[in-house]
């Protein structure tokens, strides 16, 4: 029931379906479906929410950034929930990209955190928003603005 | 021990009535039993000059209640994208049911920001909030929610909260919480399941 970091470990079989796909070059991490919510009223901070399949080797994603016309800040964050059930929000350093592995980055899990926005987020809107991996280094995400998941 | 294996021959008993017999399923949500009684408390609405509104539905109908803040980039505009989705799949239903919003950061959230961004989510929905933290405290409380606003090294304002939604019977009494990540399908079939069990009260 509760959306949290789901690291699935496809293992084998995606390996083994990227390979196919894509002819075994594959060092770097992919990022896809990317989304961010359309923005409430008076809302000064949104969230981009993605899906990061790990290459061949391991990676971490140390950085990620947004237009600025579309927010002034961007940063990486995590959303927990402590033993009482109080939800805190905090900046992440990094997130960990196992090798072959998925990491979902959902409401109420890792986020990309859009911080002061410079208009509210228009369902339909399309940006881009560049994701630094440690080793693999720049991948570009297009995301996509929309009231739902 | 016999006792023991009394209890817990009635114990399936009543189980397998409940996944045999019931023609209603139970709610999704977390019973509150017993539930508490709200309808004593209440804080201004700044989306109705601050008059004071009682945590109570209107008669035949559902109030829902969500402790937030408008600077929440995640959980906030999740839920209540939730609670919106779950009453445009309610239909005609949608207009017994209430939603307001109590603000956890009242510092930053002043009334018209407040009203704006409830309301952006669900028309005329309330947007309640007080200065006094003593006063919103005393109304936190008997739902079991907590928040804290803190200020990090950098300056950045944190803000944690539990993200539970209430509903509040036409009596006031508390019947059902909802934790963060509850479904849209399940909130609208709570939502549909108390607003038929507040109309059947009232005949």
């Amino acid at each position: 029931m509760i959306r949290k970091l789901a690291v699935v470990g496809l293992g084998m079989v995606l390996m083994a379906m990227t390979m196919a796909a894509c002819g075994g070059d594959d060092a770097t991490p992919k990022a896809e479906d990317a989304w961010a919510r359309t923005s409430a009223m008076m809302q000064d901070a949104g969230a981009v929410y993605v899906t990061i399949t790990g290459g061949d080797t391991a990676d971490r994603l140390v950085k990620a950034q947004a237009p600025t016309e579309v927010a002034a800040m961007t940063e990486i964050h995590e959303t927990t929930m402590n033993d009482e059930g109080t939800m805190m929000m905090g900046q992440v350093p990094a997130i960990e990209v196992p090798a072959g592995g998925t990491v979902l980055l959902e409401p109420g899990g890792y986020h990309i955190m859009l911080m002061k926005l410079a208009a509210p987020l228009e369902s339909g809107q399309k940006f881009d928003v560049v994701l630094t991996f440690e080793t693999a280094g720049d991948v570009t995400v297009p995301v996509e603005v929309r009231e739902q998941e | 021990m016999r006792l023991r294996a009394a209890l817990c021959a009635t114990a399936i008993f009543v189980l397998v009535l409940a996944a045999c017999g019931g023609e209603e399923a139970g709610p999704a949500g977390i019973v509150r039993d017993p539930a508490p009684e709200m309808a004593a408390l209440s804080l201004p609405d700044a989306a109705n000059a601050n008059a004071e509104f009682a945590f109570k539905a209107d008669p035949g109908q559902l109030l829902v209640v969500y402790f937030g803040y408008t600077s929440c980039p995640d959980v906030c505009p999740t839920t209540l994208a939730d609670v919106r989705s779950a009453l445009e799949d309610m239909g005609d239903d949608a207009q017994y049911v209430d939603l307001a919003m109590i603000t956890v950061d009242p510092d930053r959230d002043d009334g018209e920001r407040l009203t704006a961004y409830v309301q952006s989510f669900v028309a005329d929905s309330h947007a309640l909030r007080t200065d006094d933290p003593d006063e919103l405290w005393a109304v936190a409380e008997p739902f079991g929610a907590f928040y804290e606003v803190g200020t990090a090294d950098d300056g950045t304002v944190e803000v944690g909260h539990t993200a539970f939604l209430y509903g509040i019977d036409d009596a006031g009494l508390l019947q059902l919480q909802w934790a963060f990540g509850t479904e849209p399908e399940d909130l609208r079939g709570d939502f549909t399941l108390l607003v038929n069990r507040a109309k059947e009260n009232r005949g």
